[in-house]
């Protein structure tokens, strides 16, 4: 942490059975920053994601997140951590409000604190006219944005975004960027995979997994010179274009 | 953090579309509709009677037979080939033939000249339909010579008395144990897809990405059972006191004590299956065969000490023994906690076992 680092990995490698899914790979990722995972379906993001926010255990690894050790700590760093999945996980059957309040009870806000949480997070995103329906009946852009919302509705130092813009239209995933820009003007350091290549863009640094290995890691402008293109989506197909795991 | 988890399992339950409603029609149907089903009482008898005699004796014989309740009378078969005939045909469950010198032996105070000829197809009708019948001709004797009899008074006279369930009513008997049927399904299926469902629906992810303890969570989980099974309990008994009158003769507070404890082994198991499974359907099956095995060797239906000792053992590893057990005796006997101690303590260690095995098997990263 001295050096900036809020996440580092050395050796990350998990094994499914004879598969190995992430194949001994190091990385860290600073303070503040806004560092994009890319890589092809199956190369390996969301298995190595899940062992950083404590989902999964690696079978091997050395390193820490905010300062917690991967292997004996995974409770305590969940603490400081949030994190979106894929798959959307609110509960459908709860309202907009009851989803705020379950979560910011579980990660222990007071009862204050929780009912101020709220009313902030649903003026910020304009969702007073959705705060007593269920989430299962809000538009999936909206559903995302709430679920992002609640990820850091514990202040933490890191967010995992596990490609949250899937599946959402054009106008909200730029909103869904300046959201992200925000929580990163706070401080909050934002961990995020997409397949988008614009969104690439956005990120201070980005890694681009193949067949679990990390080919390239490295700020986009950098990537772009290295390779002598002219954009990330042509940086990528030249990397995960040999991939085997398709 | 409990009452916040507390308060989604509940709104979460009630919002469920089928699960209140279950909640009300279950207990319903359990104490209105099964109380006769369940019955092993024999009744609707048919009977067919070959009167060879004729006589104003035997006619009242007949008579007796069939305001006993537990017949009915096919017809007066003229021949005995004719009372064959009805029962090859399924219509006769049992024959009373009656000889020409029945008046005659009778009077003379000897032996009867009567047969029964029962139809064994389905045995247990015949047996207790051929126990019925020979009843009912003993009665006769004894009340149609009780002049006779009392003069001689040399006769030692059996009678039996029965305790705790005074007139043999089977639905009293059944009603206890309905009762911990209803808890022990709705408990046990129930939970089951609970975590099942949270897997499913990937909210079980962004449960366990928070700092939450498992024990809490698993607790809070079962926790709302505890409400369910206290809410069943309840209308069962009001619906049994309103409907048949019946009330119970021990504390209503062991009752709900018993409940307590078994909750715990079938919301555990129910949790536990949960945990193991993948998909709604495994959960259901598992959940399925669990309570065969239970309901088939709990003593409900049939007593334990008829089992085959190999059996016997095996039940001990039953909770719905311990509990069905202890429901009965509460309910019916007015058995204390003192009492059916043993009941509570298998009820406790199996709960202790599932509760742990649950909380340890569930896994908060794979």
């Amino acid at each position: 942490m001295e050096n900036g680092n809020i996440i580092e990995v050395k050796g990350l490698t998990k094994k499914f059975g004879t598969f190995t899914a992430v194949d001994n790979i190091s990385f860290d990722v600073k303070k503040g920053e806004i560092f994009g995972f890319l890589g092809a379906n199956g190369a390996g993001k969301t298995t190595a994601m899940k062992i950083l926010c404590g989902l999964s255990k690696p079978t091997s690894c050395e390193g820490y997140v905010a300062g917690f050790d991967i292997n004996s700590e995974q409770e305590k760093i969940k603490h400081h951590i949030g994190y979106m999945s894929q798959k959307f996980s609110l509960y459908s059957d709860l309202k907009v409000w009851e989803n705020i309040r379950l979560f910011g009870g579980i990660y222990g806000l007071k009862r204050k604190d929780i009912a101020q949480r709220t009313e902030v997070i649903i003026k910020t995103l304009g969702m007073q006219d959705w705060k007593d329906s269920l989430v299962g009946t809000i538009p999936q852009g909206w559903k995302q944005k709430l679920a992002f919302s609640i990820a850091m509705i514990h202040e933490p130092q890191i967010v995992f975004l596990d490609e949250p813009t899937g599946g959402v239209d054009p106008e909200t995933r730029r909103k869904f960027w300046e959201m992200i820009y925000d929580a990163s003007e706070k401080g909050i350091t934002i961990f995020v995979t997409t397949h988008y290549m614009d969104e690439a863009e956005y990120c201070d640094r980005v890694s681009i997994m193949v067949d679990g290995r990390i080919e390239a890691i490295d700020s986009p402008k950098a990537l772009k010179e290295k390779y002598r293109v002219n954009n990330m989506d042509s940086v990528f197909r030249i990397l995960a274009g040999g991939a085997l795991r398709q | 953090m409990w009452t916040y988890l507390l308060e989604k399992e509940f709104k979460q339950f009630f919002r469920d579309p089928g699960l209140p409603k279950m909640l009300i029609t279950f207990p319903l149907m359990m104490m209105l509709i099964f109380p006769f089903a369940v019955s092993m009482e024999i009744k609707n008898i048919n009977l067919v009677v070959v009167d060879n005699n004729q006589t104003v004796t035997s006619g009242r014989l007949i008579d007796k037979c069939v305001k006993s309740g537990y017949f009915r009378l096919v017809e007066k078969s003229p021949t005995p080939e004719r009372a064959q005939y009805l029962m090859d045909l399924n219509e006769a469950d049992a024959i009373l033939t009656i000889f020409s010198d029945f008046e005659k032996q009778f009077e003379a105070g000897n032996e009867l000249p009567v047969s029964i000829k029962v139809n064994t197809i389905n045995g247990s009708k015949g047996n207790i339909g051929a126990g019925y019948l020979s009843n009912c001709i003993r009665n006769f004797v004894k009340e149609e010579s009780a002049g006779e009899m009392a003069s001689a008074g040399s006769n030692i006279d059996v009678s039996t008395k029965f305790y705790y369930n005074k007139y043999m009513d089977y639905k009293v008997f059944m009603v206890p144990a309905l009762i911990a049927i209803a808890i022990t399904m709705i408990t046990g299926f129930f939970p089951a897809l609970n975590i099942v469902n949270e897997k499913e629906t990937g909210t079980i992810e962004q449960i366990n990405v928070t700092p939450i303890s498992k024990s809490v969570f698993i607790l809070c989980k079962l926790i709302p059972y505890w409400a369910v099974s206290f809410f069943v309990l309840s209308s069962c008994l009001i619906i049994a006191w309103i409907v048949f009158g019946y009330t119970c003769a021990g504390s209503i507070l062991t009752l709900f004590i018993f409940t307590a404890l078994h909750i715990m082994v079938t919301a555990g198991l129910g949790l536990l299956i949960s945990n193991y499974s993948d998909n709604a359907q495994q959960a259901m099956f598992i959940t399925w065969f669990f309570m065969m095995v239970f309901m088939l060797i709990s003593g409900i239906f049939t007593p334990i000490s008829s089992m085959p000792l190999w059996t016997q053992t095996i039940t001990y590893l039953n909770p719905l023994r311990y509990y069905a057990d202890a429901m009965r005796f509460i309910y019916l006997k007015g058995s204390t906690f003192a009492d059916i101690w043993y009941d509570a303590l298998g009820l406790f260690v199996i709960g202790s076992v599932m509760m742990g095995w649950t909380i340890l098997s569930y896994k908060k990263s794979k």
